[in-house]
């Protein structure tokens, strides 16, 4: 390997010596603050030399031997994914200080799932594809499961442990049935695949089929979503955070890769069932939310929704769809660590039972207004209101959408975005019910963990309204993902 | 000759696997999943894969296997737990495992003969050197990374396991 391949790898060595340093920290002496700061700090590191690359290093594609292509869109995905798991992260610290046992052991799981989602941002082969999912997964479920004295919990980590199983086995047989058809296993090979796939061959259309509904479960596309709800409510809330964006942003990119990297469009067979995907994801995510009483379960269903808004760009071609992809990923990121990430600060330390149902929420105004004022400008921001982030992004794919007059697509995501205003304006008023007199509860201090937690949401809300306002700097960082 | 081979091993895989998912006695489920595995082997013997082959009878039927039957042993622990295993061993649960391993191994002795010169239904013959230069050479990163993945699996299962005084 020469030194320009390990410089080019130096943010997934870096994460991975965090990792490894982690463990000893663990192994000498248990302490929560020390073993969390030294992961904190190997990811801080990483992320910086994924910004130096992008700004000063002259964003080269290194090619590393043949599993992996470190190019822009690679370090544009690693650079979200680490910001991202850092703000779980912060998460983590101010949460698991109510946990009774091992509460390391989390930020091992979730340097290891990080380490995962970046293996996924730079695979150009399936082996690393398919590697890098479990990377992202398993720790996972051990991160669902975490909890382990509650019932819930060991239920949601079963539930996710064997429907994902079950998906990555419907995702390795449709990467093997594509491979005996066309022999080669690197990314591009694939996508090729997927752009000729047509009725008269069976293997690869049986092949991407399975590869579909493999992506489409780590994605929790319709119908693959079923597993989502009862996860998200089983987990505690920073693992929640974590599956509903770096999981998922770690397969999109990878997905984005297939979809998108290749010579020609994909096939209009897998395009339709896309469009089906897609549709399906809006519409049953947005209808499904509207009588949820927990929020963690409406904000499953919301995520669904998003998704099949963002599945718009794989089936729109060409570089704009790309930028789309960007602009609607990192504005989907902030605003989802936000959300979680109050959900998260109402919940801790960890008690009994996560702050999850909506009553739990109602008044919350009138004992913490900082959080819940972050909170508001969240799920206005989640429905796409004008002037925060999440109107940018809904704006950049309806864009694509309509560039390549995908009416159908964009009816739908219009649609399901006025159903999406109904639940979350329900939450938002919840949040400024009045309550009983005298049923108020005291506001409690914030120690040192929960404000630093509350300072990682203030600059989240803030630069969710900064991108609001003003949103080329994401466009121009965006099109790093159409540099290929 | 060995493309034969090939069909035969693959039907008694095929059959033993439902015959896993459809028998309601675990023990004799395992036998059928050991034979299933074998069969798998038998199958990369065929296609000119025998260090694939080796591991998976090392692997999955001998490990894993054996931790299996035990630990479903080890669920029945008690007084009746004798006369249980004799019931368990009637005629009915291991004659149809062992007609289809005896197929398996005169099928092994035929293709693994040193006197035989057959060629594998395979293109090539990927022997154990083949594979350590694929994994030590192009495969390196996957390698690297399975081995974070088993440090993944080793944390989550150290935490979920942990009994808590």
């Amino acid at each position: 390997m020469t030194p320009v391949q390990v410089w080019a790898l130096l943010p997934l060595l870096i994460a991975t010596a965090a990792i490894v340093a982690t463990m000893l920290a663990i192994a000498i002496y248990r302490h929560h603050r020390f073993c969390a700061s030294v992961t904190v700090v190997g990811m801080n590191l990483a992320l910086l030399a994924v910004a130096y690359d992008i700004f000063f290093g002259g964003n080269t594609t290194v090619v590393v031997t043949g599993l992996m292509t470190i190019d822009a869109a690679a370090r544009f995905g690693m650079g979200l994914i680490l910001v991202t798991s850092l703000g779980v992260l912060t998460l983590c610290h101010a949460y698991f200080e109510g946990y009774k046992k091992n509460r390391e052991e989390v930020y091992l799981l979730i340097g290891l799932g990080t380490l995962g989602a970046l293996t996924l941002a730079c695979a150009t082969h399936a082996a690393t594809l398919l590697v890098g999912i479990e990377l992202l997964t398993l720790p996972m479920i051990g991160g669902v499961a975490y909890a382990m004295d509650e019932r819930r919990s060991i239920e949601g980590g079963i539930k996710y442990l064997i429907l994902s199983a079950a998906a990555s086995a419907a995702l390795f047989f449709g990467v093997a049935l594509i491979y005996a058809q066309v022999g080669a296993l690197d990314i591009e090979a694939l996508s090729q695949a997927l752009a000729v796939a047509s009725l008269d061959q069976p293997l690869v259309l049986a092949g991407s089929a399975m590869m579909l509904a493999g992506l489409g479960f780590k994605l929790s596309l319709v119908p693959f979503h079923q597993w989502t709800p009862d996860v998200y409510e089983a987990a505690p809330t920073p693992i929640t955070a974590f599956l509903a964006t770096v999981s998922k942003l770690g397969v999109f990119v990878v997905v984005l890769r297939l979809f998108h990297y290749g010579a020609s469009p994909v096939s209009p067979l897998i395009l339709t069932s896309l469009v089906g995907l897609s549709m399906a994801s809006m519409l049953v995510g947005s209808l499904l939310a509207l009588r949820q009483n927990n929020l963690k379960r409406l904000l499953a269903y919301s995520s669904i929704a998003h998704f099949g808004y963002l599945t718009i760009v794989l089936v729109v071609p060409g570089d704009d769809a790309l930028r789309a992809a960007g602009v609607y990923l990192a504005t989907y990121l902030v605003t989802s660590l936000g959300v979680f990430g109050v959900m998260a600060l109402v919940s801790s330390p960890m008690g009994e039972r996560d702050a999850e149902h909506i009553d739990d929420y109602r008044g919350l105004f009138w004992r913490r207004p900082y959080l819940t004022s972050i909170l508001t400008a969240m799920m206005l921001s989640l429905a796409g209101i004008p002037l925060t982030a999440g109107f940018i992004g809904k704006f950049a794919v309806i864009a694509a959408g309509v560039g390549d007059a995908q009416w159908l697509l964009v009816g739908g995501l219009i649609v399901s975005s006025a159903i999406s205003i109904y639940y979350y304006l329900r939450v938002v008023a919840a949040l400024f019910s009045a309550v009983a007199q005298g049923s108020e509860r005291v506001t409690e201090s914030l120690g040192w963990a929960q404000s630093f937690g509350g300072f990682m949401l203030l600059v989240a809300m803030i630069v969710m309204l900064f991108l609001g306002v003003y949103p080329q700097p994401l466009y121009l960082l965006s099109s790093q993902l159409a540099l290929h | 000759m060995v493309e034969f081979a090939f069909y035969v091993a693959s039907t008694v895989a095929l059959f033993s696997t439902v015959m896993v998912v459809v028998n309601t006695h675990p023990v004799h489920a395992l036998l059928y999943l050991v034979l299933s595995l074998l069969s798998v082997a038998m199958v990369f013997f065929t296609l000119g894969a025998p260090f694939a082959g080796a591991l998976e009878v090392i692997v999955y039927a001998g490990a894993i296997m054996v931790l299996f039957v035990f630990v479903v042993m080890m669920l029945n622990l008690g007084r009746k737990t004798v006369e249980q295993e004799r019931a368990w061993l009637k005629a009915s649960g291991w004659i149809g495992p062992l007609v289809l391993s005896l197929i398996l191994l005169v099928q092994l002795v035929l293709v693994l003969a040193p006197m035989s010169h057959l060629t594998p239904a395979g293109t090539q013959i990927i022997d154990a050197k083949t594979i350590g230069i694929a994994l030590f050479g192009p495969y390196l990163l996957a390698v690297e990374l399975a081995s974070t993945l088993l440090l993944a699996g080793l944390v989550a299962a150290y935490h979920l396991g942990r009994h808590e005084d």
